[in-house]
């Protein structure tokens, strides 16, 4: 069993991009489940979305997770929650932030001791896609860091998931996810 | 509160705005003399929803109130109808203070949040002159 | 006015809102009449986008209420066309003067609620509150417990509902956000064979039929209206059980998908038991499988048929059973849990001698854990040991503050 944790703010895709990930991964054979806890729903509120993969159907609904990956997605929530909380001396993190990986460790000293990946997932998205939707950059980050999939099988994948949007959004989000490949450190 | 037990609540679906009794009408009370329970909103900050911010230049603002009335989160301080500047604990960095300031140039714009403000103001934009 | 077909993938990643929706696309619906409420909104909002897209050809009817919405679906269904909605909580309790409108006038109506607790305090998350709610309101109720069954009794809801000996309309229950917001595999059936399953809809004395003309939701008084109650559970008893069973084996022909009235989980050599309902029954399955691993012989039973409740299966299911714990999602209000009580009712009447007792968890939606189900199953084996409750009846699982236990 895969679990990933994305810390997120209500608007910035975390459910999407959760969901995006699960269907690529099902069209693999695996089994997967994209959930969220929406607290008061509101626009900017933080909040939680999780995954889980497996090889098996996933019939654990709990929503009390030990992540093996953490996708922090909003710059600032590593720095004013603990994205830490339940997490395994394995987990690996990966944040975003306009900060290099020492500063943000400096900054948010519960990261001390952990696998911390960094990169600025908005600043990829505006320069990208135009908006500050980090969540398909953060998608491209973990398929650096988990080589879960070839980069090239998981952009064609996400063309088909991200279809229904016209043709130059989808260009932008496939240069945004080689950007995150390829940035995040 | 969040560890409170079932049997540490009052009953009813309540929470109280101030600690204690009330003894002076609030509204005639300045915001820093207030005893804001731990559960009211004033005690909560929004700050770090925002990914980018509102800085206020005060050179330009002509008083209209407008940003005050169309802030979605009374985050304008305003008193007496002079602008004095943004509550930024409650400041979510929506922009629409932006969006309706009538002044040419706009006596608010917004930065990223790491953005310097004294940076910011001493190379604010200038007139547009298209716009007239 | 011809409309689209959609193509589907074998198996798609939906929700249980996307997955319902789906269903009652293909299910070719003519009426929907339905007022958006957290979390249930995504199945009528993805129906309106299917209908805006040309993928449905009937009327989608916006309404002012949620009371607004099933009137609108009993005149629609007593003018003789098939009809479904969906709802929650506060939007169903607004709903249920009609609801009893809909079953008195035997009127076959579907309708999804996804599970959510009922203010005050206020709170969009699931338990089973609205579902206890209209529990005596005389409708069909089944109970999915993913996404992927959300679909599929869409689909069976219609042919038992519809069935001119049955005519009772019918809710398919889901858990708010942790079915209908969490994305799973859903095999799906081709558009086709989705609707030739369901079938063509078969009027009965509709309004619409004017060489018949009929008047529907007659008034009675002591004279007559006993009777037609009496009529109504009369068909419950002894129709529906045996309905809900033909189509649940013609679904199963067709899809290799097995439902049955009571969910059994490792039950054939089980010392001690949950009985559950909602996702909590598929987590319980999979706790049941690990105790097993540390030596406790556990087993899960789940109700996919909430009414007509399947006294006798229930019974049958755990007749050997030595310690049993009936979890309920929702506020007791001074009694024992409604699952807890149809249980004890169950078994009455019988020789088995079950230490029973019973549970309320996860209000509000509250996590229920995996821990949480360690513990009860712990537990249970306690009571199994000594043939007996050694605890109270009524225990409290997951809430902050002293222990709650009482009866």
């Amino acid at each position: 069993m895969l679990e990933i944790r994305w810390h997120s703010r209500a608007g910035q895709g975390a459910v999407t991009g959760a969901k995006g990930l699960a269907d690529v991964i099902s069209t693999t054979g695996k089994h997967v489940q994209a959930f969220a806890f929406y607290g008061s729903a509101k626009r900017g509120a933080p909040m939680t979305a999780y995954n889980r993969v497996d090889d098996s159907v996933i019939m654990n609904h709990e929503k009390y997770m030990e992540p093996d990956f953490v996708f922090v997605i909003d710059p600032a929530l590593a720095l004013t929650t603990d994205v830490t909380v339940d997490g395994k001396d394995t987990t690996k993190y990966i944040i975003t932030t306009h900060m290099s990986t020492e500063e943000l460790i400096k900054a948010q000293p519960k990261l001390e001791g952990k696998e911390v990946y960094t990169l600025d997932c908005i600043a990829i998205a505006n320069e990208t896609i135009g908006r500050p939707i980090p969540n398909t950059p953060m998608l491209g980050a973990f398929m650096k860091i988990s080589e879960m999939y070839d980069i090239e099988f998981f952009k064609e994948s996400m063309q088909r998931v991200l279809a229904k949007l016209p043709q130059k959004i989808v260009d932008a989000n496939m240069v945004a996810i080689q950007r995150a490949y390829d940035e995040v450190k | 509160m969040a560890k409170q037990g079932w049997d540490e609540f009052e009953i009813g679906s309540l929470l109280r705005s101030f600690d204690g009794k009330i003894d002076k009408c609030p509204a005639h009370t300045p915001q820093r003399d207030r005893s804001y329970s731990e559960n009211n909103s004033h005690v909560a900050s929004v700050a770090d929803w925002r990914l980018i911010k509102p800085v206020y230049n005060k050179d330009y603002c002509i008083d209209c109130q407008f940003c005050w009335v169309y802030c979605p989160d009374v985050s304008i301080i305003s008193r007496d109808k002079k602008m004095i500047g943004i509550d930024m604990d409650h400041c979510k960095g929506c922009g629409i203070c932006v969006e309706v300031c009538p002044t040419n140039p706009k006596s608010l714009l917004m930065f990223p949040e790491q953005a310097d403000e004294e940076t910011e103001l001493a190379s604010w934009p200038t007139k547009d002159e298209e716009e007239e | 006015m011809a409309f689209d077909k959609m193509e589907l993938k074998d198996i798609e990643v939906w929700d249980g809102n996307h997955a319902a929706a789906q269903a009652m696309r293909q299910a070719q619906i003519d009426v929907v009449a339905a007022y958006p409420i957290t979390p249930s909104t995504p199945i009528v909002e993805g129906y309106a986008k299917f209908k805006a897209d040309n993928y449905v050809e009937g009327e989608f009817v916006m309404v002012e209420s949620e009371h607004a919405a099933m009137s609108g679906c009993v005149g629609a269904a007593a003018a003789g066309g098939r009809v479904a909605t969906a709802t929650s909580s506060q939007g169903l309790a607004l709903m249920a003067e009609v609801l009893y409108q809909a079953s008195g006038m035997r009127l076959p109506i579907v309708l999804n609620l996804v599970n959510r607790a009922l203010a005050a305090p206020l709170n969009v998350n699931g338990d089973h509150s609205d579902m206890y709610m209209v529990r005596d309101s005389g409708w069909i109720q089944f109970d999915a417990f993913s996404p992927q069954e959300a679909y599929d009794l869409n689909l069976i809801a219609f042919r038992v509902s519809e069935d001119h000996d049955v005519r009772i309309p019918a809710i398919i229950n889901q858990d708010g956000f942790i079915t209908s917001h969490t994305a799973q595999g859903v095999h799906t059936l081709s558009d086709d064979v989705a609707y030739n399953f369901v079938g063509e809809y078969k009027p009965m004395n509709d309004m619409l039929d004017f060489e018949n003309p009929v008047t529907h939701g007659v008034q009675t008084e002591e004279d007559w209206h006993f009777e037609h109650k009496a009529r109504q559970h009369n068909d419950m008893m002894t129709i529906v059980p045996g309905k809900i069973e033909e189509v649940f084996a013609d679904f199963e022909k067709l899809t290799g998908r097995k439902y049955n009235k009571v969910e059994c989980y490792d039950m054939n050599d089980a010392d001690v038991a949950v009985v559950c309902m909602g996702t909590s029954v598929e987590t319980a399955r999979e706790v049941a499988t690990e105790m097993r691993a540390k030596g406790i012989k556990a087993g899960v039973v789940g109700i996919r048929v909430f009414r007509p409740f399947p006294f006798f299966e229930i019974a049958e299911a755990i007749k050997d059973i030595k310690a049993v714990a009936v979890l309920d999602r929702c506020a007791p209000g001074g009694a024992a849990g409604t699952l807890f009580n149809e249980i004890s009712g169950s078994l009455y009447n019988t020789d088995l001698k079950i230490a029973l007792s019973g549970y309320i968890y996860g209000l509000g939606g509250r996590d229920l854990t995996k821990a949480h189900l360690v513990d009860l199953f712990n537990e249970l084996q306690a009571n199994a040991d000594a043939g007996k409750v050694l605890t109270q009846q009524q225990q409290f699982i997951g809430v902050r503050g002293p222990k709650l236990a009482y009866l």
